[in-house]
């Protein structure tokens, strides 16, 4: 049988494994490269010309490993990465083109999703009369879902000429996005967010003498978690039991939020330090339809093809950079903090 | 894209409750579920059918039961009593309950607590007047996994029909498929008075089997009734619980009825989430 102290170190062992094969791989090339150099002037010249091609071959995976590889393993492992993501979108400014963009981010995030197998699904949603949609919940199931997604958090911004818009003006409009981590109710860590005694639930609509008097679906309800004056109300679902189970959901997961979000001003004000928070009102992205491209502006990326960011592909890119973009912010911290 | 339609149900049920059932219509229609057409479907709605008839199916707790007229359809203030009930009584394989539900209708209650409670632990069988009713409310214990009788080794809960009235005087001697004593005896028996069934929303009245609503010209009918059931001897074991829907204005009036069997030793009565007194439990003498 193993004893905790065993599992501990059981898992160190695990954890190292990455920095034991980066440091293999520098070793076994610095121990190639030496024996390439006396071939550079061999007096073959086919054979110096390998050892030429095969030199400077060599010379970056070096490099490759001293700019990116090492640092990397110096950023402390996600505690995150196991989540999955629940993203909240709302539209701002733009009356019903910011409903028809919000439900164009919709599809869009549902077929990144579809490319990195994690599951979607629209779990709330209120539409717009005019077409287009008021604003959405989407559920993303799948490991790491939450880690690639926290940076799509707050405002993205669309210029555009309107489809309803007679005199080709462009306009600008908004979508506020607010991802959160997803926790199951099945997950160990519940217990801590909150406590029953702390929710108030509110059922949303009279309905009367009730019971077999009335059949009419009213099924929406309204969780309130007092401490923290979170609201989450929750109608999408034909039954009050599901609206209560999502509602729940929701409220976890914006605990949640708050408790990382907490934890991380924790860690930074313990080493005096000051690194870009993470505002959710600031305008973080542009996809403007005329010049056909996106911009991302806090990492200064622009992409010339809009319409594969909206299928998905080109949002990859993007999260990629946002997430190279993260650990660098986070070494930098603390090398900073060092 | 169907804002006609929209425009069509906000017209009877108001835009926001339009929307949303616009929605679930198109969800049932794109999980071919049903093969009507939407605009059929806002036709039907438009005048005054209950959705759940339109849609043929309605959630109550997890389980996602069939609903067809003129079927009584399982009310969320009943999903919230069978929960909670589910959640105050703890039978096991060991320990299995027997339990009789009074005018069975889709067989919601009883099929949700074999679906809730653990395998093995229930036994229940439900009786209604209506021969509608039954065939619907096996089809639903079909559609939920919850068979007859347990014939493998596996245990299992079970759910068995009969068709009788619990209204007759001769109830329960005359039947053959009663077989006290029972743990639990539930019902969501007809509560409505007469004055109250004439002022009944159409989407009810029309629609809806009178036999599942109208309780009598007090509508006490019923619950007079099973208080006569309950105090046959023998027809509950020690400890049992009756459990009884009853509408907005009854509860008191229905728990001295219980009391007066003299079977009861303590009653309760439980609030809906709406805020009206909804359920009575009674617990009999150990």
């Amino acid at each position: 049988m193993s004893s905790p102290e065993d599992i501990t170190r059981l898992k160190q062992l695990k954890e190292s494994e990455a920095l034991q094969a980066a440091w293999d791989e520098w070793i076994e090339t610095r121990q190639l490269l030496e024996e390439t150099s006396p071939l550079l002037d061999d007096p073959d010249p086919t054979m110096r010309s390998l050892a030429s091609d095969e030199y400077s071959s060599l010379t970056n995976t070096l490099t490759t490993t001293v700019e990116s590889t090492f640092p990397s393993l110096l950023v402390p492992a996600s505690t995150t990465s196991h989540l999955s993501a629940l993203m909240e979108l709302k539209s701002g400014v733009g009356g019903s083109e910011s409903s028809l963009f919000l439900a164009e981010l919709v599809r869009m995030y549902q077929r990144l999703a579809n490319v990195n197998r994690w599951k979607a699904e629209v779990v709330g949603q209120n539409d717009n009369e005019g077409g287009g949609t008021k604003d959405a919940i989407l559920e993303i199931k799948g490991l790491g879902a939450y880690d690639a997604l926290r940076w799509e958090s707050g405002v993205h911004r669309v210029q555009r000429v309107p489809a309803t818009e007679s005199s080709g003006r462009v306009h600008t409009s908004t979508v506020a996005i607010v991802v959160l981590p997803l926790v199951e109710e099945t997950d160990a860590h519940n217990e801590e967010l909150f406590k029953m005694d702390d929710i108030k639930l509110e059922v949303m609509r009279a309905r009367g003498a009730g019971g077999q008097h009335v059949n009419k679906t009213e099924s929406a309800v309204r969780l309130t978690h007092i401490p923290t004056g979170i609201t989450v109300s929750m109608q999408d679902e034909r039954s009050q039991h599901q609206n209560r189970r999502r509602a729940f959901q929701v409220l976890r997961s914006r605990l949640m939020d708050q408790k990382i979000t907490r934890e991380i001003a924790e860690r930074r004000a313990a080493r005096t330090n000051l690194v870009r928070a993470a505002d959710r009102s600031e305008k973080i992205r542009t996809y403007n339809f005329a010049q056909e491209r996106v911009t991302d502006h806090r990492i200064g990326l622009t992409l010339m093809n809009l319409t594969s960011v909206l299928e998905g592909d080109g949002l990859q890119d993007f999260l990629d950079a946002l997430r190279r973009d993260h650990y660098e912010s986070v070494m930098e911290d603390m090398l900073e903090s060092a | 894209m169907h804002s006609r339609l929209l425009a069509q149900l906000a017209a009877h049920i108001g835009t926001d409750q339009a929307s949303l059932e616009l929605r679930w219509m198109k969800q049932a229609l794109s999980s071919g579920l049903s093969n009507a057409t939407l605009s059929t479907m806002v036709k039907r709605r438009a005048l005054g059918e209950p959705l759940q008839y339109i849609l043929g199916t309605q959630p109550f707790g997890p389980l996602n039961l069939l609903t067809r007229p003129p079927v009584l359809i399982p009310r969320p203030e009943t999903e919230h009593w069978v929960i909670k009930l589910a959640e105050s009584m703890f039978p096991t394989a060991q320990n299995p309950r027997n339990l009789l539900d009074l005018g069975t209708g889709s067989g919601c209650i009883p099929l949700l607590l074999c679906h809730l409670w653990p395998k093995g632990s229930l036994r229940t069988h439900g009786i209604d007047i209506s021969p509608h009713a039954l065939r619907l409310a096996n089809d639903n214990a079909a559609l939920c996994g919850i068979p007859t009788h347990c014939d493998t080794d596996e245990p299992q809960n079970t759910y068995t029909t009969s068709l009788a009235s619990f209204l007759h005087t001769s109830f329960p001697d005359n039947e053959a498929s009663i077989k006290p004593p029972y743990d639990i005896v539930t019902s969501n028996p007809p509560y409505i008075p007469w004055d109250e069934y004439l002022e009944l929303p159409r989407s009810v009245s029309d629609y809806e089997d009178p036999k599942a609503l109208f309780g009598g010209p007090s509508g006490l009918d019923f619950y007079h009734a099973i208080a006569r059931i309950v105090s046959h001897k023998n027809i509950l074991s020690p400890n049992a619980v009756v459990a009884l829907e009853v509408g907005y204005e009854q509860a008191e009036i229905v728990e001295s009825l219980m009391r007066r069997t003299g079977r009861i030793h303590r009653t309760e009565i439980w609030g809906d989430p709406w805020g009206k007194q909804r359920t009575v439990v009674a617990h009999a003498h150990a």
